[in-house]
């Protein structure tokens, strides 16, 4: 219940009521309403963030380039399943407005909040106007690749701008990707942070086609030597001219299979000293409804952070298997009586993952690909061509319908990539794409979308197919 | 026929797919059947580029700037001793503006550019954003009508993206690549766009700037097949490539672009 007294109460309480109805016209007019009460709401009180969040048992927030909504939704779903009630804004609008939108939504009428955790998914760019309201208690940072670039300009500018952010946050514990020699270097500041990591064992299927940010070093500005790339320039790096290095994880993956299911061992390291090896380890295997190497990232984030948060291993195991992935990460429908899977694509590392894992299916595939260009997906659409789409030139690969306002764009990509121009359809609506892709004779459908249109796709696959729960 | 390309610093100046620049100049050559040969030379390597017909210079994160003055005090003058014996050069962004006489940056300092270029750039405040449109030059636009044995209609604009903090100021010894119609340009307020001396080009358009724009693909392959005696280009399919630059252009002079 609310503790703060006088005039900011009235502020407060105004704010409330109008996000709250904010919310319920959003619901009456079919609006997805992620963000739009949230952005009233603020115009009435702008504190009322940190009011709302300070009132929460604990807050962790989860921020990076990739795997944020995964990694935060998995995050809350074991939380749930321990026992602890928790919120998140799990539609993946992370901006503030987005952040207080999910936090309205968990407040009553009467001024009380529904749970006892909430777990935020924060912008990248937006961590300077969340995290000094909302304090995380906890702060997952999962990797930092090319992402909209003309909406932050450069890399350095995030990871930067965290590192600010983070001086003012002391009591912030971190948990960072031990793989990303950015995170690490993001967060390297601050003295209470534990690592998760992967161990050695992906092989890179790629190769040329891979991007890999950061590789100078930050102290030295040495070029960075790797013993072993994951993905990306997720690794184990060490700069050959100082003492800069990859941390040893508190929180290791290991012995990874990626057939039917995701597995993995996870391993929880007791040591004596930052940079000593475990003395000792707790393992525990883990299994998830997922598929794509990626993912074992994300998982173990989330297990990781769950395990932080004294959630049992038990636990976390029995409930990762029952975790259903959000709209548009690797969602899945059937249409014409085939398989038919939407994935959201966003920037060169992430589509590459993607498409290594589809094109592991044996059958043969027809694909949309789908890329708009409006404010929420980027409006540079240049990071198609850091991106893998070489491995499209495919005998597997029978058809790719271009869609979306830069149908053109991803057509003459395809083409250079080498995919045959007898393979390339341009269909720059959503609907028609979707009927171009049921007129493939193929075993197995793709859908590949930006931002802004996976949401159509997963709309109208509804109701041109049916989703498979 | 076989050309010489090289890839100037890829680990260093490879940020918003400018590298794409590079795989189509090669496939368009290939396709004619002109072979390509591709070295990369990276940050901190000898460099002598005499030798290339065509080299390539990307884009780069603006914290490499420095370290990228740095090396071109140096290494500069490899590129300008080929640049004037005719090596045909496309520099994009970062790689742009490193070519210029000097930058000076937000906070003052001047670092020195390699000098291909007649130009120099001032850091501003904002980034200047968008997609881009430009009438190309007019003697580019002739060239291009005879680059190629037919092609009925040549496009006469150039499309792309702009994003970026420098101002570049042009002096009388480098020509624009275009005039801005939509967008920016150069300094948002001179009309210009880019720059040319000899057959060294330099822009600040991505998308990557080659992708929707095969006509200017084709007079940088046509000047650099030139170099080993090479004639005219034979005629392509570009399509796509003319379909995905309408889309652009008529979407910006159409006054839309939400």
């Amino acid at each position: 219940m609310l503790r703060s007294q006088g005039q900011t109460t009235v502020r407060f309480w105004i704010a409330l009521l109008t996000g709250k109805s904010a919310a319920l016209l959003c619901r009456l007019f079919r609006h997805s309403g992620t963000s739009l009460p949230g952005v009233v709401a603020l115009k009435v009180y702008p504190q009322l963030l940190s009011v709302l969040a300070a009132d929460y048992e604990r807050i962790v927030a989860v921020t990076g380039t990739n795997g944020k909504t995964t990694t935060a939704n998995l995050l809350a779903h074991l939380l749930r399943s321990s026992g602890s009630s928790t919120v998140n804004n799990h539609e993946g609008a992370n901006m503030i407005s987005g952040v207080v939108t999910a936090l309205i939504k968990d407040w009553t009428m009467l001024g009380e909040r529904r749970s006892q955790i909430a777990v935020l998914e924060v912008d990248e760019g937006s961590v300077g106007k969340v995290f000094p309201s909302v304090k995380p208690d906890l702060l997952v940072v999962t990797n930092y690749f090319r992402d909209q670039l003309d909406r932050y300009s450069d890399l350095d500018h995030n990871i930067n701008l965290l590192r600010r952010i983070l001086d003012e946050l002391p009591q912030t514990l971190l948990l960072l990707n031990a793989d990303d020699p950015l995170v690490v270097t993001a967060g390297c500041d601050h003295s209470v942070a534990s690592y998760y990591g992967v161990a050695s064992e992906q092989k890179d299927q790629t190769g040329d086609c891979e991007i890999r940010e950061g590789s100078l070093c930050p102290d030295c500005g040495a070029f960075l030597a790797y013993n072993y790339y994951n993905y990306g320039q997720l690794g184990a790096y060490y700069c050959p001219n100082c003492t800069f290095r990859r941390p040893v994880p508190d929180f290791l993956a290991s012995e990874i299979q990626d057939d039917d299911y995701l597995e993995f061992i996870l391993h929880v390291c007791q040591r004596k000293g930052r940079n000593e090896n475990c003395s000792t380890a707790d393992t525990v295997r883990l299994r998830a409804q997922m598929r794509g190497f990626y993912n074992v990232y994300n998982i173990l984030a989330a297990a990781a952070a769950a395990t932080t948060l004294g959630v049992s291993q038990q636990t976390i195991a029995s409930s990762l298997m029952e975790y259903a992935p959000a709209a548009g990460r690797m969602e899945k429908f059937i249409y014409k009586g085939r398989p038919c899977t939407l994935n959201l694509i966003k920037n060169p590392t992430g589509l590459n993952e993607v498409l290594k894992t589809l094109l592991r299916g044996k059958g043969e595939k027809a694909l949309v690909i789908a890329i708009n260009d409006l404010a929420g997906d980027g409006r540079d659409v240049s990071w198609l061509w850091d991106a893998g789409f070489e491995m499209l030139d495919n005998p597997s690969i029978k058809m790719i319908v271009c869609s979306g306002r830069r149908a053109g764009d991803v057509g003459v990509r395809l083409k250079y990539a080498g995919v045959p121009p007898n393979k390339i359809i341009i269909e720059p609506e959503c609907k028609p794409s979707i009927e171009g892709l049921g007129e493939q004779d193929a075993g197995e459908y793709h859908i590949l979308a930006s931002y802004t249109s996976v949401f159509n796709y997963s709309k109208l696959l509804r109701k041109m197919g049916k989703a498979v729960e | 026929m076989r050309i010489k390309v090289c890839h100037l610093y890829p680990d260093l100046f490879n940020l918003y797919g400018d590298q794409g620049n590079l795989l189509i100049f090669c496939r368009r050559a290939q396709w004619r059947g002109i072979q390509v040969e591709v070295d990369m030379v990276s940050f901190g390597e000898t460099i002598c580029l005499t030798g290339y017909d065509f080299v390539f210079l990307g884009g780069g994160a603006e914290s490499n700037l420095s370290l990228m003055s740095k090396e071109l005090q140096e290494k500069g003058r490899f590129i300008v001793e080929a640049v004037e014996q005719g090596t045909v050069l496309l520099a994009i962004g970062l790689g742009f503006q490193v070519l210029g006489r000097f930058i000076k940056t937000q906070d003052g300092a001047v670092l020195p550019g390699a000098g291909v270029f007649d130009l120099y750039i001032e850091t501003g405040m904002d980034r200047l954003v968008g997609d881009i449109l430009l009438e190309t030059a007019v003697d580019l636009q002739e060239e291009m009508k005879k680059t190629s044995v037919v092609r009925e209609t040549p496009l006469a604009t150039l499309v792309g993206f702009e994003n970026h903090a420098g101002r570049t100021f042009l002096g009388k010894e480098a020509r624009p690549l275009g005039r801005v119609l939509k967008g920016q340009g150069n300094n948002r307020d001179d009309l210009s766009e880019g720059a040319r001396y000899k057959n060294a080009f330099g822009s600040y358009l991505h998308g990557p700037l080659l992708a929707k724009n095969p006509h200017l693909a084709d007079i940088l392959l046509s000047r650099a097949i030139l170099r080993q005696g090479g004639g005219k280009l034979t005629p392509l399919n570009d399509e796509l490539e003319i379909y995905a630059h309408n889309v652009i252009k008529n979407r910006l002079v159409g006054g839309y672009n939400n």
